[in-house]
């Protein structure tokens, strides 16, 4: 019975709201990331679940049962700090079997625990070690050997890899992606880093300013985003999103820029949505689905960054997006410095000259000016 | 300039280790020599003195005491030296009681200081305010207060509904009580302050983690707290040991040793022989010899505490 179930969960601190009515759902042996900037609720909602902040509204459900009023260290829950809060004055071995010693398991088991968790995560060695001054993929294995020797059936981390060198996170993330494999626990891991998120979670929930903006699997957060604010913050750039008024062209639905003149012509799909559209339309394209095309978008180049294996072209801006109401809450206004497009090395395009942007059509997404949410079903 | 010269230059503008070493010598000298002055001479001059049978009564200057040499004979007259050894008994009978209850009420009262309640600011000031007091003046304010018509009587005296007229500082045994409840009352805000500090260096993520691993209170100020706070435990315990082995002034005002030698301890003793019977020889002696066993003492318990 680890599913885990959040209903109209929220928390104020004083007149400051840090959640708001949150419903998630979360199945038995799922790996959901909670994903937002700082301050957007994240780890509030994780510290609800493990016990540590009590909830001002709504309630945690694990299976059937009420978690309002059971104590944290009754919860099960195994918790992995942004820290780790390793117990520095103990050895690796005092460490992972903290939890059985604490609880009067007999000496028997605490050691036939200990030793087949260290032999899990590669620690036999290191048993007898004083854990101060262990390095940071160590330290992360003890602290998630310490929770996991209990056998929670849920697993919080808290940030685990932000304090990590970004060499070696991608070493951390296959570490902790295995290990999920292993325990199959029900695991809630809250990040910053959409990285982190998209690679390792079975699920993500965007959050930002204590509202939940969209739950889905990576590839539908990516594709679909339920609004600008997750369209801007998944993707690495983020959304390209322009503000415009629907147009009828005679030859079809496109959407009038304003000063950045006429978006291309919308394929079917897009242009039903266009159709249903109110009013203004902000209309959004991923900066790697464009191609340069006559009949485009003209923009001016204003850098070209080469980071390797793509090159991304700022094109001039800025425009302005916002600030629209997601929810109860007011989102943006999101500033977009220019437009950007990831292209190939073999771009022919130099700093200054002029280019005719043609997002793909069919990846076009387009939401309501006044909401922030996005148009038709995709 | 290539990388190679850049990385030479400091060692060939700075003076070697020695002449830095000496130089330093030579600029801390004045104070080294005033340090000296202060805590070296007095301590030749005692140990000097204690090898006589000087008093300010011989008609000598100090210097000639030699005059009055009688070697080692102070030294074994402490051994056998009864008021001495009862002196010494009561005061560390004192700091028996008065350290560990001043440290678990320091505790304990830190302890509460960590979670937030209303008035804690107020109720902290209040808390710390024994501290501040004079010693002098805290003596004179028990001293009032453990008159036989004093408010500790009367408020016995609500309690149990009769009059109460102990005569708390002309009893042997009520008057040592009387100066460690004083005692108590003065340093205990000390303790509190020391071990709340304490506290609050205990990382917080460190408490909650062992909290969901299923720690109970007493297990995680077993396990977590006290390991990390050995330390500043072992601090404020010498701290106020030392401070208490030499009880005074607070005393003094309150019962001035009495009644006949029931609340004498070293200090008061040792201020006795010196004020009254003017037998500098001897004192320097008892002097000595508490510094010499209260320094092997105390290194001992730090070393052996502190690991």
């Amino acid at each position: 019975m680890s599913a885990i179930r959040l209903d109209q969960l929220g928390k104020r601190f004083g007149a400051f709201t840090a959640l708001h009515a949150m419903d998630l759902s979360i199945a038995d042996g799922e790996f959901m990331a909670l994903l937002g900037p700082s301050g957007c609720g994240k780890s509030t909602t994780m510290n609800m679940i493990a016990g540590m902040e009590r909830p001002s509204a709504g309630r945690i459900l694990f299976g059937d049962r009420d978690m309002a009023g059971v104590a944290m260290g009754r919860r099960g829950v195994g918790f992995v700090f942004q820290n780790y809060a390793i117990f520095t004055h103990m050895t690796v071995r005092e460490n992972l079997s903290y939890g059985l010693r604490m609880t009067g398991r007999p000496g028997s088991e605490v050691a036939s625990r200990t030793a087949a968790t260290a032999e899990l995560l590669q620690l036999t060695p290191l048993l007898d070690r004083p854990s101060a001054g262990l390095s940071v993929n160590i330290l992360q294995r003890v602290a998630i050997g310490r929770s996991a020797v209990m056998e929670p059936a849920i697993f919080l981390l808290d940030e685990p890899l932000s304090n990590v060198d970004a060499a070696f996170r991608a070493v951390m993330r296959t570490e902790l992606k295995q290990l999920q494999r292993q325990f199959r626990q029900t695991m809630i891991y809250v990040t910053h880093d959409q990285l982190e998120a998209m690679t390792m979670a079975d699920r993500i929930a965007v959050m930002d300013h204590g509202v939940l903006q969209q739950v889905g699997t990576p590839l539908d957060v990516y594709n679909n985003p339920a609004n600008v604010f997750v369209a801007r913050f998944i993707g690495a750039p983020g959304m390209n999103l322009l503000p415009g008024v629907p147009l009828d062209t005679g030859a079809g639905m496109a959407v009038d820029l304003g000063p950045l003149g006429r978006s291309p012509v919308l394929p079917p799909a897009q242009a039903a949505a266009l159709r249903g559209a109110g009013g203004p339309v902000i209309y959004g394209f991923r900066p790697e689905q464009v191609a340069l095309a006559a009949g485009g978008i003209a923009l001016q180049t204003e850098v070209i960054e080469r980071i390797g294996a793509r090159t991304i072209v700022h094109f001039s801006g800025p425009v302005k997006v916002g600030p629209v109401k997601v929810g109860p809450v007011k989102v943006g206004p999101v500033k977009v410095d220019g437009v950007k497009a990831v292209f190939d090395n073999d771009l022919a395009l130099s700093v200054g000259e002029v280019a005719h942007l043609a997002p793909h059509g069919g990846d076009v997404r387009l939401f309501d000016a006044a909401t922030g949410r996005a148009l038709g079903g995709h | 300039m290539t990388m190679a010269e850049k990385l030479t230059l400091p060692a060939t503008t700075l003076p070697p280790d020695t002449d830095r070493r000496r130089l330093g010598f030579r600029l801390t000298l004045p104070a080294q020599v005033l340090v000296l002055l202060i805590s070296l001479f007095p301590l030749l001059m005692q140990l000097y003195i204690s090898l006589t049978d000087w008093s300010p009564l011989s008609g000598l200057m100090w210097p000639r005491a030699w005059q009055m040499w009688n070697g080692l004979a102070n030294y074994a007259d402490l051994l056998s030296d009864n008021r001495l050894w009862a002196a010494l008994g009561r005061t560390a009978f004192v700091m028996a009681v008065c350290v560990p209850v001043e440290f678990l009420l320091g505790l304990a009262l830190a302890t509460l200081f960590m979670d937030e309640f209303p008035g804690k600011r107020v109720l902290y000031s209040i808390l710390i305010m024994p501290m501040m007091v004079v010693p002098a003046v805290a003596g004179y304010m028990f001293f009032m207060l453990f008159q036989s018509g004093g408010p500790v009587n009367d408020i016995l005296s609500w309690f149990t509904a009769s009059p109460v007229t102990i005569a708390w500082l002309s009893s042997p045994t009520l008057a040592l009580t009387a100066v460690m409840i004083a005692d108590i009352w003065q340093w205990t805000p000390l303790m509190f302050l020391i071990l709340l500090a304490g506290l609050m260096g205990v990382p917080e993520d460190q408490m909650k983690a062992a909290t969901l691993l299923g720690a109970g209170p007493w297990q995680r100020f077993r396990t977590i707290v006290l390991p990390r706070m050995r330390t500043i435990i072992v601090i404020a315990l010498a701290i106020r040991s030392i401070e208490c082995f030499k009880i005074f002034d607070t005393l003094f005002i309150m019962t001035g040793g009495g009644p006949g030698v029931a609340t004498e301890t070293i200090s008061v003793y040792i201020y006795k022989i010196t004020t009254q019977d003017l037998i500098w020889g001897y004192v320097a002696a008892i002097a000595l010899a508490i510094l010499l066993v209260l320094s092997v003492a105390c290194i001992w318990a730090m070393k052996r505490l502190a690991r």
